[in-house]
């Protein structure tokens, strides 16, 4: 199968994400926020200690949690045991932290007895991974000061359901920092973390729905809104243009149905697609951002775990909903910020830029039919040198049966990806439909067919979607990574 | 380095509920350098997960643990009775330099074939002993100890681990297709054997390593189509190929027509005073254990199983009247046998190397078919490469997410091709080493190979 394309479609030289694929290591962080700090020679008392003061003030008092006694037997309930996933999230010592569904303090022994087993695993010198039992998997995830467990009975692989709760921890660390983190647990092993995560229970539920369901947690990756490109520079020079004189602004990112529309970072510094989702689902969970600009710290564990970055974030404006983050190093520059804000607000006005993002926010991206292949049902396109993807609108079987959709993506994309046994090329037909999944250097493509492809017409048709995607490269990628 | 076993025992958690009895619940420890403490803790570790995971309801009791270093494998074949095999991944060194940095790989350990070795090792037992709860409701605990020591000491040391794969996964029976005519001479044969000695059960046939006739449920068939393959008949062919009892240079001009002997029960008729020690076994299929004694006799390649009546006396005298009714007989068939398929039978030895190698398996009656193994002594002796076999067992695994019929190509790193069709319950997988082919040539290639090989069986067209 070759395609006569010199470069895969949405290449660029530069680009505004980190490129990796997303089941390694989480742990390597891209930047340093001392880094930016310093290199722009502003000095100014360390924050940690201001954030880190307080810690030793919490008094275990909220300990004995009053219990509502109606619930008390819904462990036993197999509404709650079937649950398509679990997660559980606690502390080294055994303290929960978090449950997906049911009260943490009901479920006090079943945390213990998780506890006890990493512990027992660990006391081996081993760490325990995951176990199986039929339709359902366990997975454990020991990232210290913390212990993450998935019970699930989707079809998630162990790798999809570790990446995660790896999501789930960032989004933790997102919240305190992953320093101030390991700081309460080396002060208080027995530390009662929920008290600081206040308010944060609701994003990880939103989180975990919004990965199960998202391709682009599967393929580490960001959609960006399709725009013409020349109004894409727009907006990105009218960012530049109204932010380039404030010192610090690490990143601006211009986001809209959680769809990239533009990403303009200080130079040298990239962002993590796992950071951009931590702030996509933080954009999508909180309602109240929509009614007024507010002044957020925000630890992106990727690209700094160990401080914050404070973030402006607000809504361009009554008439159009994309969300809007000046993310910068500095505390204490909100009305500095607001003010940037109004002057690109102002400026995209002008530039007619807000009716031409309302316009493809209205309009929803063609389906296959549409674009000339009726053969085809659905495909995703990564391209690896920038970590975008590309979807087409969902057309019917899978409008009703997205899930399944889902999981077909979410099996052949372990299949090209798994660790020993990686492949290149996977071409899977069932009675319901016809997947073919296709690693290359530059690209990921993931094609569902109708039943009863075959081979040729499979490949025929891939041919002709990679040149398709290639002529509307400009439109459906962020190609430029414009810098302040 | 190999995957390896780490340990392997059998408990019931009834048998010691009290603290301090937890010595008790363990029935069978392998090893025995794991003193009682470790073996209580271990056993304590399998409890915990039993009941954490029960918590949630889960479709099966649990199946695997997976660790960093080691997988721990489950099987629960009787109510309250566990046996659990713990294996130590295989590890590679990582990084070119010499430092101590190791990779464990945990993907290359399948559950699924673990899963089967793991079942195989209860059901050997089974089939000689009957089910734990046999012992110890016709003895008693200490029988039931005594019986699983005795076995599995033995059986342990005949895993192959490392050679694991999807055949495990099949426990399939290999079939030898014949002529109507001659398949009609064996029927007949048997028919006949069966009707003179009204002792016999049930019967099997096999030539070589590969089944002709067989009067057991397959379910059963294959516990003892195993062993047959994998213990009683290599043994046998040693002592034959060592010239042992066969009289191969005797004098007589009419030794040479009389070629059979038991290999179980009285093997050597001239001298024997008692008809010796003949396994017992216990078949299962009608639900409830059955048990039958298990006289096999061979003859040049052929092997003929009789599952005889317990309850009937087998004396010295009906095996040497057999000995005389079978002998000349089987002789004849057996040459009928060897000619047909000296006309037939491609060995895997002699097909083209870099050719497609396939694995067939039709779970209806269990037959498997390989061209990828080059034997079926689990030796490693494989035509293709071990990671193809092992993607074919991934294959399987997944086949159920895909329904009732479904086809998969993929093509790995080093741009070799495997393809996995499964239909009408059937499984037909194909190894393909041809570096440049495209994927319009493979399937192409595949097609062809279906026609060929699999003329006459029925594949949902896809």
């Amino acid at each position: 199968m070759s395609s006569n394309l010199e470069v895969e479609p949405g290449a660029a030289s530069e680009s505004v994400l980190v490129t990796t694929d997303s089941f390694e290591n989480f742990d390597h962080m891209s930047s340093s926020l001392e880094e930016i700090k310093n290199l722009n020679a502003i000095a100014e008392n360390d924050e940690s200690n201001v954030e880190n003061s307080n810690v030793e003030n919490f008094e275990d008092l909220a300990e004995n949690v009053p219990c509502n006694n109606e619930d008390d037997d819904f462990i036993q309930s197999k509404e709650w045991a079937t649950r398509s996933k679990h997660v559980f999230v606690l502390s080294l010592a055994g303290k929960p932290i978090y449950s997906r569904y049911g009260n943490e303090d009901k479920l006090a022994w079943l945390f213990g007895v998780m506890q006890t087993l990493v512990s027992f695993v660990q006391s081996n010198d081993d760490t325990i991974r995951s176990i199986h039992a039929g339709d359902t998997k366990f997975v454990f995830l020991v990232k210290k000061p913390l212990i993450l467990v998935a019970v699930s009975r989707t079809q998630e692989t162990v790798n999809q359901l570790s990446s995660q709760l790896n999501y789930v921890f960032n989004q933790i660390a997102s919240v305190l920092t992953l320093t101030r983190l390991n700081k309460i647990y080396e002060q208080r092993q027995n530390y009662d973390l929920r008290r600081l995560l206040a308010g944060v229970e609701r994003l990880i539920d939103h989180l975990l729905d919004f990965s199960e369901r998202e391709p682009s947690f599967t393929l580490g990756a960001v959609q960006c809104l399709s725009l013409a490109s020349s109004v894409r520079d727009n907006i990105s020079s009218a960012i530049v243009g109204a932010c380039s004189k404030i010192k610090n602004i690490v990143f601006a990112i211009l986001l809209a149905n959680n769809k990239l529309i533009t990403l303009v970072r200080m130079k040298k510094y990239c962002l993590h697609p796992a950071d951009l989702h931590l702030i996509f689902n933080l954009v999508q969970a909180s309602e109240s951002l929509k009614t007024a600009e507010s002044w957020t710290p925000l630890c992106l564990p990727r690209f700094d775990a160990s401080g914050f970055l404070y973030g402006h974030v607000s809504y361009l404006s009554e008439d159009c909903q994309a969300c809007l983050l000046l993310l910068t190093v500095e505390r204490d520059v909100f009305f500095t910020l607001s003010e940037a804000k109004q002057r690109i607000v102002e400026k995209l006005r002008r530039n007619n830029c807000l009716e031409a993002i309302n316009e493809s926010l209205n309009a929803t991206e063609e389906t296959c039919i549409v674009a000339g292949f009726p053969e085809l049902r659905h495909y995703l396109y990564k391209c690896k040198s920038t970590a975008q993807f590309y979807q087409p609108s969902l057309s019917p079987p899978y409008t009703k049966y997205h899930e399944r959709l889902t999981n077909l993506y979410k099996r052949a994309h372990q299949l090209l990806h798994c660790s020993t046994r990686p492949l290149k090329l996977l071409f899977e037909k069932s009675s319901n439909e016809a997947i073919l999944a296709w690693d290359t250097r530059g690209f990921e493509l993931y094609v569902v067919f109708e039943p009863l492809v075959d081979t040729n017409s499979a490949i025929n048709s891939v041919g002709r979607l990679l040149n398709w995607i290639k002529k509307r490269e400009e439109k459906l990628f962020h190609l430029n990574a414009p810098t302040f | 380095m190999d995957v390896e076993l780490r340990n392997f025992f059998i408990f019931n958690s009834q048998f010691g509920p009290k603290e301090g009895e937890e010595l008790k619940k363990i029935l069978y420890y392998y090893p025995i350098t794991d003193n009682a403490d470790v073996q209580i803790k271990n056993v304590g570790l399998v409890e915990g997960i039993i009941q954490f995971t029960g918590t949630f309801k889960p479709s099966t009791p649990v199946n695997s643990l997976h660790t960093q270093k080691m997988r721990q494998l489950y099987f629960q074949p009787e109510k309250n009775f566990w046996i659990v095999m713990t294996l130590n991944l295989p590890i590679v060194a990582k990084g070119k330099d010499s430092s101590n940095q190791t990779e464990y790989l945990e993907d290359d350990v399948q559950d699924n074939v673990y899963e089967a070795v793991l079942k195989q090792a209860y059901n050997t037992y089974r089939l000689f002993w009957g089910t734990f709860e046999h012992s110890i409701e016709n003895h008693d605990i200490g029988t039931l100890k005594t019986r699983l020591e005795h076995f599995y000491k033995a059986y342990l040391k005949t895993l192959k681990l490392a050679h694991a794969d999807i055949l495990n996964v099949f426990c399939g029976i290999q079939y030898l297709p014949l002529d109507k005519l001659t398949f009609l001479r064996v029927q007949c044969f048997i028919n006949c054997l069966e009707c003179t000695y009204p002792e016999i059960e049930y019967t099997a046939f096999l030539y070589n390593d590969h089944l002709i006739w067989s009067g057991l449920e397959p379910k059963d068939m294959k516990i003892v189509y195993q062993y047959l393959i994998g213990t009683l008949l290599p043994a046998n062919m040693e002592t034959e190929l060592q010239g042992g009892s066969m009289p191969r240079n005797s004098l007589s001009p009419f030794a040479a027509l009389h070629h059979g002997r038991f290999i179980t029960g009285p093997t050597n008729l001239k001298t024997a005073k008692t008809v010796g020690k003949i396994p017992k076994v216990f078949l299962f299929a009608s639900g409830k254990g059955v048990s039958c004694h298990l006289v096999v006799y061979r003859a040049l390649s052929a092997t003929v199983c009789l599952f005889m009546k317990v309850d009937k006396e087998l004396s010295l005298q009906l095996f040497k009247d057999m000995d005389e009714y079978v002998s000349p007989k089987l002789t004849t068939i057996v040459s009928d046998i060897s000619e047909y398929c000296s006309k037939q039978v491609i060995t895997p030895s002699n097909v083209p190397e870099n050719s497609p190698r396939f694995i067939y398996f039709n779970k209806l009656n269990l037959a498997y078919k390989s061209t990828a193994h080059l034997d079926n002594k689990q030796s490693g002796n494989i035509a293709c490469t071990k990671e193809s076999l092992k993607i074919m067992a991934d294959m399987n695994n997944k086949r159920g997410l895909l329904g009732h019929s479904s086809e998969m190509i993929v093509k790995t790193m080093n741009d070799y091709w495997v393809v996995a069709k499964n239909s009408n319950s059937r499984e037909f997988y194909v190894a393909l080493q041809q570096k440049n082919a495209s994927l319009i040539d493979i399937s192409e290639e595949v097609k062809k190979l279906c026609d060929t090989e699999l003329k006459g069986i029925f594949f949902h067209p896809l």
